[in-house]
C-alpha cells in the first residue's frame, strides 16, 4: 500500500481530498475544529465527502465520533450520472471546483447534477466557473461536445434551490500547455442576473458597470438574465459576473453578488455594478493567462500532464494556490519553478506576474477502461 | 528423394518470333509511351470504382506507415544501454560477454558478476547483464533490457528457454533482439552447418520478425570467440537504434550495480533479523524519478525511498572531442560487483583486491592440505548429515551429484527422453528441446542427409499427434538421439577445459557458500569447492584468502571500507539543501522588508497576505524598497511557497507550554488556528491598497487592452513601416519605371552623401554598414518566409503538424532547465535518466542482505501514482498455445505484471451477448477470455504473463498464459449459472411454484 499523509485542521479540506483521490494516497486529517465550540466536520464538508463517494468506487471513509478526525482512502474515480444535493452552507461552486479537477480522470464521462446555492459571496459562482474554468480545461485538451456547465435553475444564497448541470468527457492524458503570453483584452462580456427581484435590477447593474469599463474598451456586452418561476430558486438576490477575453483566449473574471437575504446590509445594484467593474480591473491588474480563481485548477492539470514542460503565467499567487502548491509537493513530489516577471518601466500592464514551470508527473487516467 | 529435372525453357534464336524481338530491341522505343499511343483503351479509366479503390488502398498503405508521433524524451546523455545476454546454460554467455568487454575495453574480466558497464564509443555506453536460466531472472531482465543477445546452441538447436524468453519479451514490450548462434564448430561437414543455420534462422525470424539479425560465432580460439566476429558483433551493438517501449518510457527504473548495507552494526548484532537499511546504486533509466517516491524491487516488495542523491558518473562518456576513436583512458569499465579495478563493493564493506596471479596459484596449491583441516575446524553438522548432503563430481568443473540423484538419475533419463527432454550431464539439468512441426515439413522437402534425418527425428519426437503413425520411426530416433548426445558431450567438455573462469554455481550453492561464519572460507562443505574449477577461484578466492589469513587484515579491510564510505559521503550531493539555503538567506537579510522577515521567521503571514497588505498601506517604505523586493522576488517566492513549511510543525509543537507537568493550557492560538481551521475558500481577495477610482491606477492597466499601446513587434503602425521598407521598392515591368519606397530613397541619398565625404565619416559608415547588413538579412529572411508560405503549404498534413508540435515540445523540454544547476534541477524535474544515483531504502527484510547474490539482478522500478494500491484487475487472457493444459478458475497463478511478480487467484469469465460476464470453470482452449484478479493497480494496456510455478523446469513450456490489462476497478460483477434442484409445491395451469431444497443462496453455489 502506498503511504498515507497526515494533516491538521479543516482548512484546505477539498485540496487534500482531491489530491488524495488523484494520487491514490490515503490521507488522515486530524484536529478538525478540535478547539472550536462546535467541533468536527460541518454539514457542507460531510456533503462534499458524500459527493466524492458518489463519483468514486471503493472509497473508504472513516470519521470518528466527534467528527474531528477523518481518514480517507481513495477508490477509483467512477463518474457516470451523479445527482447531488449540495449543502446550502456553501454554494455549488465549492463542490464544482473539486469536480472540475477530478472530472477528466473518471472511468465514465461525468454527468453531474448539483442542486443547491448557485451564487453566494464566498465561493466562485457557477457563472464564473463557466466563463473561466471551461476555457482553461479546453487548453489542456479537455474539450468536445461533452464539456458543458449549465445553470438550469438559479438559487441565491440562503435558500438555494438552484440546479447546475456539469458534463465532462474523460481523457487518458492531458496536453502540456505553454501559456506565457496573455494577449490584450479584446472584449468584455458579462451576465447580470436577478431572481425574485425586479428585472430592472439587472439593467441598473449593467449601466453602472459599463460606466467604468467604457473608459478602456468599447466592446462590452453584459447580458441580463432574469429567471422566473421554478427556475428562480428560493431566495431573492442579484449579481453580476464580468469576463474579459483576450486575443490569446485568456479569460479573466470578477463577480459580485448581493448580500444574502437577512445577512447584513442590502446593497444597491449601482454600487454592486461599480464594485464588480473595479474587481475586474483588479483582476486585470493581476493579469496572467489564468484567472485567479482557476490557478489551482491549471496547476493541477499541468502536474497531471505527460512528462513535458508546461508553463503558465499567473498573476499574484493567491494564498489558496500557495497552499495548493505545497500539497502538490506532498502528493506528487511536484515542485514548480516559480519566476517573477516584472513589467518594464514604460509598460502599463498591471502588477508582477509569476511564471510557473513544471515537468508533468506523467499521469495517466487509470480509471478509463479499454475494450 | 529423387527430383526429376524439368526441361528448361529454350529461347528462340531464329524464326519470325526471334526476328520480331530483335527488331523491337533495335528500335528501342520507350515502351510505355508507345504502348499508350498504340493501345489507348488499355490505359483508359475502366471503372471509377476500381480507381477509387486503388487510390484508397494506396492511401491506406501510406497511412499505415505512420506511427503516432511521440515527444522525443531521450536525455542528452543517455544511460548505458542494457544488453542482456540470454541463453540456456553452457551456451557461452559469459564467454561472449568477456569477449565483448575485451573487445571494447581491452580488459579481461573473470566472473561476470552483476552488471558490467563499459564505454563502447563516444556516445554510447553498454551495461552487460548475464541472464541465468531461472525464470524469475528472465522475467525481470526482459523488463529492463534494451537489447537482448539471444544465444543459441546450434549443435543442439532451440531450447525452450529461448522461446520462453521470447514470449516474456513480447509481453513486456519487445526490446531489440539479436540472435547469436554458438557451438558452430561442432559441425563436421559444411552442408549440415549451412542447413542448420538456415533452419534456425528461419525459425528465429518467425518468432522475432522477418529479417531479424542472427549472428554466427563460428568457433572458439583459445577459449574465446574469434576476434573478428566479436568485433563485428560489437559494431552492430554500438550502432544499433532502439525504439521506445511504453512501460520503460513511463516508469523510471534502476538496475542496481552496487549494494551497501547501511544498518547500524550494533542493531544487526543484537537482532540479526532486524530490518536493514540499504543503499543501492545504479544508472537511472526510463524517465524522471522524483525523490521520496515508491519503488518496487521484484522479488522483495514495495518500498518507500528515503532519499535519492546523484553521484558523479563512475563510467562517464568521454569529453567532446573531434577524433574518431576512444583512447585507452576513455575505455572505462565499471563493474563494482565483479570486482574490477581491484575494488569489490560487497554488501557491507569494500574489499581491495591484491594484484598479481601468484596469490591465486599459491592458494590452489595450498588448498588440498588446508582444506581438510579447515573443514575439520569448521564442522557444524554430524557426519551422516554431511554424507547425505555430500556430492560427487565425476569430472573437474562438472556439477556434483548427490547420492539421491545418482539413484534416481537412470530412471529419469529414460523417462525424460520420451518427453522430448535431453539430460545434460554437464550442467546437471535436462535440456528441453524446442521442436516444431513446421520445421519437419521444411526438412522433409529439403533433402536427406544423415544429420538432417537426425534432427528430423528429434523434432518429431515431441510431436504427439504424429506419434501413432510413426512408432517405428521413433525407435530409430531414440537411437540416433543418443548418438547425437554422445557427439555433443565431448565437445562440451572440451569447451569446459579451455574456457577460462567458469561461473559459480548459482542458487543453492551460492547460498551455501555464504555460510554464517565469514572467516572460514567455503570449505566447510567441501563439495562446493570440488566442483568449482581451479580458475574460478580468481576474483573471489582472493578476497576469501585475505579474510582467512588473519583477522587483523580483515579488520584493516573493514577500516578501509569505512574510509571509503566516509570519502564517498561528501560526493553525495543531490540532497536538496533547503535549510542551508534558508540560513544563507537569513544572513544577508538585513536589508529586507518587514514583511519578508516575518515570512522567513514565522511563515505565518503568507496565509493572510491580503490582511497584511492592508496594514502596511500607509508605509512609505514600500515604494522605496520596491526595487529591492523585485530583485529578490524570485527566490523569495519560491521560499515562500516551498521553503518554510517544512519547519512549521516543529515550531508549533514547541509552542505548547506545560502547566504543572500534567496539564496543558489550551488556549486558542489565533494565528495558527486561523490557518488550520480557516475557511476553505479559493477566493482571492483584492488588494485593498488599490483604489480604482484614481486615474493613475486606471492608467496602470491601459496596455492590457487592445486599445492600449502595443509592443513594437506587434504594433500595426511599425509593422506597416517595416513592410514599406521591405516591399516598397518595385519595378513596374510594363513601363520600366522604378518605384522606390521612402526609406529606399533616403538610403540612396544617404549613400551619395556618404560617398562624398567618405574619409570623414568612416566610423559612422561602419555602424551604418552593420545596420545595413542586418537589414539585408532581415529582408532576406522575410522574403524566404513569404516564399515558404507560398509554396510549401501545399502538402502540409495533419501528421506533419503533429510531428512539428512534438518536435517543438521536445526542444522546449530540453531547453527549459538546461542552464539550471543540477541540484536545483532535480528538485523541479526529478532525477534525469542517465544520472548515476544512490537510493537509500529503509526497512528492507534482512533476507535481502543475507541472501544477496550479485548474479541475480536487482531492479528498482518506480511506481506511478496509485500504482501502489490494489484493486480488481480485469484482463484479457489467453492460454499459451504451447502450454499443454488449460487453466482452471481459482487455481493460483503467478503473474508477471508491470514490475511485479506475484501469485494470485484468477477468475476466468467470458462476456455474453447481453454484456454480462459469465464465469468459466476453465480457460477456453484456443480463445481469449476474461480474467479478473485482485492485484496491484497497473495502467490499462499493460501486458502480463502467467506461469504456474517458477521453480524447476518440470513442465515442457512454463508460460501458461499471456494477456493484457483492460480495466481497473474496486468491484466486479461476474455471474455464475446456478443449477437449483427443487420440487413443485403448487401447480396452476401453466405455472408452478417451485420449492428449492437449499435454504440460502450461498449453500446452493
Amino acid at each position: 500500500m502506498s503511504l498515507g499523509l497526515t494533516y491538521d485542521g479543516c482548512n484546505f479540506f477539498r485540496q487534500r481530498l482531491v489530491l488524495s483521490t488523484l494520487s491514490g494516497k490515503r490521507v488522515k486529517i486530524r484536529n478538525i475544529r478540535s478547539k472550536d465550540d462546535n467541533p468536527g466536520l460541518r454539514d457542507f464538508e460531510a456533503s462534499f465527502i458524500r459527493l466524492l463517494d458518489k463519483v468514486t468506487n471503493g472509497t473508504r471513509i472513516e470519521i470518528n465520533q466527534t467528527g474531528t478526525v477523518l481518514f480517507y482512502q481513495p477508490g477509483l474515480l467512477y463518474g457516470g450520472v451523479v445527482e447531488h444535493e449540495c449543502n446550502t452552507q456553501r454554494s455549488v461552486g465549492y463542490y464544482l471546483e473539486a469536480l472540475l479537477m477530478l472530472a477528466p480522470f473518471m472511468k465514465n464521462p461525468l454527468k453531474a447534477v448539483l442542486k443547491g446555492v448557485t451564487n453566494d459571496p464566498t465561493d466562485p459562482s457557477v457563472d464564473k466557473l463557466k466563463y473561466t474554468s471551461i476555457p482553461v480545461m479546453k487548453k489542456f485538451g479537455i474539450d468536445g461536445e461533452g464539456l458543458e456547465l449549465k445553470v438550469v435553475r438559479r438559487g441565491m444564497a440562503p435558500g438555494g434551490g438552484g440546479e447546475v448541470l456539469f458534463t465532462c468527457p474523460v481523457r487518458k492524458t492531458l496536453r502540456p500547455v505553454q501559456l506565457s503570453e496573455p494577449g490584450k483584452i479584446k472584449r468584455i462580456r458579462g451576465i447580470a442576473y436577478s431572481v425574485r427581484v425586479s428585472p430592472q435590477m439587472a439593467n441598473r447593474i449593467v449601466d453602472s458597470a459599463r460606466s467604468i469599463l467604457n473608459k478602456f474598451i468599447p466592446d462590452i456586452y453584459i447580458y441580463t438574465d432574469h429567471m422566473k418561476g421554478d427556475k428562480s430558486g428560493k431566495s431573492p438576490g442579484f449579481g453580476l459576473t464580468l469576463v474579459a477575453e483576450t486575443l490569446n483566449g485568456t479569460f479573466l473574471s470578477a463577480e459580485q453578488v448581493s448580500t444574502p437575504q437577512g445577512q447584513g446590509d442590502p446593497v444597491l445594484p449601482e454600487d454592486l455594478g461599480r464594485n464588480c467593474a473595479k474587481l475586474l480591473l483588479e483582476e486585470i491588474y493581476r493579469g496572467g493567462c489564468i484567472d485567479s480563481a482557476n490557478q489551482s485548477l491549471a496547476l493541477v492539470y499541468m502536474t497531471l500532464g505527460q512528462q513535458d514542460v508546461s508553463k503558465a503565467l499567473l498573476g499574484h499567487l493567491s494564498p489558496y494556490t500557495i497552499e495548493f502548491l505545497r500539497h502538490m509537493r506532498d502528493f506528487f513530489q511536484m515542485m514548480f519553478k516559480i519566476e517573477t516577471q516584472k513589467p518594464s518601466e514604460d509598460e502599463r500592464k498591471g502588477g508582477d506576474k509569476v511564471l510557473m514551470t513544471c515537468v508533468g508527473a506523467g499521469y495517466t487516467n487509470i480509471s478509463k477502461s479499454i475494450k | 528423394l529423387e527430383l526429376t529435372e524439368q526441361k528448361r525453357h529454350q529461347q528462340k534464336h531464329s524464326g519470325p518470333k526471334a526476328e520480331r524481338k530483335k527488331s523491337r530491341k533495335q528500335l528501342g522505343t520507350p515502351a510505355g509511351d508507345d504502348e499508350r499511343k498504340r493501345n489507348p483503351k488499355a490505359f483508359a479509366v475502366q471503372s471509377a470504382v476500381r480507381m477509387a479503390k486503388t487510390f484508397h488502398r494506396a492511401q491506406d498503405l501510406k497511412a499505415k506507415k505512420h506511427h503516432i508521433p511521440l515527444v522525443d524524451r531521450t536525455p542528452l546523455e543517455p544511460p548505458p544501454i542494457v544488453v542482456v545476454v540470454v541463453g540456456p546454460p553452457k551456451v557461452g554467455k559469459s564467454t561472449l560477454i568477456r569477449c565483448l568487454i575485451k573487445n571494447f575495453t581491452r580488459q579481461k574480466l573473470g566472473d561476470i558478476c552483476g552488471p558490467v558497464t563499459i564505454v563502447s564509443g563516444k556516445k554510447r555506453r553498454l551495461t552487460f547483464i548475464e541472464c541465468s536460466n531461472d525464470i524469475n531472472t528472465m522475467i525481470d531482465l526482459a523488463k529492463v533490457a534494451d537489447l537482448v543477445l539471444m544465444l543459441i546452441d546450434a549443435s543442439f538447436g532451440f531450447e525452450m528457454e529461448t522461446f520462453e524468453f521470447l514470449n516474456i519479451c513480447q509481453v513486456h514490450g519487445f526490446p531489440r533482439i539479436m540472435g547469436v548462434l554458438t557451438h558452430l564448430d561442432s559441425f563436421r561437414n559444411n552442408k549440415a552447418l549451412r542447413k542448420t543455420k538456415k533452419r534456425l534462422k528461419h525459425r528465429f525470424w518467425t518468432e522475432v520478425y522477418q529479417g531479424a539479425k542472427l549472428f554466427y560465432l563460428s568457433g572458439m580460439v583459445y577459449g574465446e570467440y574469434q576476434t573478428q566476429e566479436v568485433k563485428n558483433l560489437g559494431r552492430f551493438i554500438s550502432v544499433m537504434k532502439f525504439r521506445p517501449l511504453v512501460w520503460q518510457q513511463s516508469h523510471p527504473y534502476v538496475v542496481a550495480d552496487r549494494m551497501e548495507d547501511l544498518t547500524d552494526p550494533e542493531m544487526v548484532r543484537v537482532d540479526p533479523k532486524c530490518d536493514r537499511t540499504v543503499s543501492l546504486y545504479g544508472y537511472l533509466r526510463g524517465t524522471y524519478l522524483k525523490n521520496k517516491g515508491q519503488v518496487h524491487i521484484p522479488g522483495v516488495g514495495d518500498f518507500a525511498v528515503a532519499d535519492i542523491s546523484f553521484l558523479p558518473d563512475p563510467c562517464a562518456l568521454p569529453e567532446v572531442q573531434k577524433k574518431r576513436a576512444l583512447n585507452e583512458k576513455e575505455r572505462l569499465l565499471y563493474a563494482p560487483m565483479a570486482g574490477v579495478g581491484g575494488v569489490v563493493y560487497d554488501k557491507d564493506a569494500v574489499y581491495i583486491d591484491l594484484p598479481g596471479g601468484h596469490v591465486n596459484q599459491q592458494q590452489e596449491e595450498v588448498r588440498p592440505t588446508t582444506e581438510l583441516v579447515q573443514s575439520l575446524i569448521g564442522t557444524h553438522t554430524t557426519l551422516d548429515v554431511k554424507m547425505a548432503a555430500s556430492k560427487v563430481s565425476l569430472f573437474t568443473g562438472a556439477a556434483a551429484l548427490t547420492p539421491g540423484e545418482v539413484e534416481e538419475e537412470e530412471e529419469e533419463e529414460e523417462e525424460e527422453e520420451e518427453n522430448g527432454r535431453v539430460w545434460d550431464p554437464e550442467t546437471q539439468r535436462e535440456r528441453r528441446k524446442a521442436v516444431f512441426t513446421e520445421d519437419d515439413d521444411d526438412d522433409n522437402s529439403e533433402g536427406s542427409s544423415e544429420e538432417e534425418g537426425d534432427e528430423e527425428g528429434e523434432s518429431e519426437e515431441e510431436d504427439e499427434e504424429d506419434e501413432g503413425g510413426n512408432k517405428r520411426e521413433e525407435e530409430e530416433e531414440t537411437v540416433l538421439k543418443k548418438e547425437a548426445k554422445d557427439k555433443t558431450e565431448p565437445k562440451d567438455k572440451q569447451g569446459m577445459k579451455t574456457a577460462p573462469p567458469v561461473k559459480r554455481q548459482k542458487m543453492e550453492e551460492g547460498k551455501e557458500e555464504k555460510e554464517p561464519v565469514v572467516e572460514v572460507p567455503a570449505f566447510a562443505d567441501s563439495e562446493d569447492e570440488l566442483e568449482m574449477s581451479e580458475e574460478e577461484e580468481g576474483g573471489k578466492g582472493e578476497q576469501e584468502s585475505e579474510g582467512e589469513e588473519s583477522d587483523l587484515e580483515g579488520e584493516e579491510d573493514e577500516e578501509d571500507g569505512a574510509v571509503e564510505k566516509g570519502d564517498l559521503k561528501p560526493i553525495d550531493s543531490g540532497h536538496c539543501s533547503e535549510e542551508e539555503d534558508a540560513k544563507s538567506k537569513k544572513s544577508n537579510a538585513t536589508s529586507k522588508m518587514d514583511e519578508e522577515d516575518k515570512e522567513v521567521e514565522g511563515g505565518e503571514l503568507c496565509y493572510e497576505s491580503a490582511g497584511a497588505l492592508r496594514w502596511k498601506e500607509g508605509l512609505q517604505q514600500k515604494a522605496s524598497e520596491a526595487f529591492l523586493r523585485q530583485q529578490r522576488a524570485a527566490p523569495n517566492l519560491r521560499k515562500l511557497v516551498y521553503g518554510i513549511v517544512a519547519e512549521d510543525d516543529g515550531d508549533a509543537e514547541e509552542d505548547e507550554e506545560e502547566l504543572g507537568g500534567l496539564f496543558r493550557v489550551s488556549r486558542p492560538e489565533k494565528g495558527k488556528k486561523h490557518r488550520a481551521d480557516g475557511v476553505d475558500c479559493s477566493r482571492f481577495d483584492p488588494d485593498a491598497a488599490h483604489n480604482w477610482d484614481l486615474e493613475e491606477m486606471l492608467d496602470s492597466i491601459r496596455d492590457c487592452f487592445v486599445t492600449g499601446k502595443w509592443e513594437d513587434d506587434q504594433d500595426a503602425a511599425t509593422l506597416l513601416k517595416e513592410d514599406e521598407e521591405l516591399y516598397g521598392d518595385f519595378e513596374d515591368l510594363e513601363t520600366g519605371e522604378v518605384h522606390k519606397g521612402k526609406s529606399g530613397k533616403q538610403k540612396d541619398q544617404a549613400k551619395e552623401e556618404s560617398d562624398d565625404d567618405e574619409e570623414e565619416e568612416e566610423k559612422l559608415m561602419k555602424v551604418d554598414d552593420e545596420t545595413q547588413k542586418n537589414k539585408r538579412l532581415e529582408k532576406k529572411r522575410r522574403l524566404k518566409e513569404r516564399f515558404d508560405t507560398e509554396y510549401d503549404d501545399g502538402d502540409v498534413t495533419y501528421f506533419d503538424d503533429l510531428k512539428e508540435e512534438m518536435q517543438k515540445q521536445a526542444e522546449l523540454n530540453r531547453a527549459e532547465f538546461e542552464d539550471v544547476d543540477d541540484e536545483t534541477r532535480v528538485q523541479y524535474e526529478g532525477f534525469r535518466p542517465g544520472m548515476y544515483v544512490r537510493l537509500e531504502i529503509p526497512s528492507l527484510p534482512c533476507e535481502f542482505v543475507t541472501n544477496f547474490d550479485p548474479h541475480y539482478p536487482i531492479i528498482l522500478g518506480a511506481l506511478g501514482a496509485s500504482e501502489g494500491n490494489v484493486g480488481y484487475l480485469q484482463m484479457r487472457l489467453k492460454k499459451h498455445r504451447w502450454h499443454n493444459r488449460i487453466l482452471k478458475t481459482r487455481d493460483p497463478l503467478i503473474l508477471s505484471l508491470g514490475w511485479r511478480r506475484f501469485q494470485t487467484i484468477p477468475l476466468y469469465h467470458i462476456e455474453d451477448h447481453n454484456g454480462r460476464h459469465r464465469l468459466l470453470k476453465y480457460t477456453p482452449q484456443h480463445m481469449h477470455c476474461g480474467a479478473t484478479i485482485w492485484g496491484p493497480i497497473t495502467p490499462q494496456g499493460t501486458g502480463f504473463l502467467a506461469v504456474q510455478s517458477v521453480a524447476g523446469t518440470k513442465t515442457s513450456f512454463r508460460i501458461a498464459a499471456t494477456g493484457v490489462v483492460l480495466d481497473l476497478d474496486k468491484s466486479v460483477t461476474i455471474v455464475k449459472k446456478l443449477k437449483l434442484i427443487g420440487y413443485p409445491y403448487k401447480i396452476y395451469k401453466n405455472t408452478s411454484f417451485i420449492k428449492v431444497g437449499c435454504t440460502s443462496c450461498l449453500s446452493s453455489c
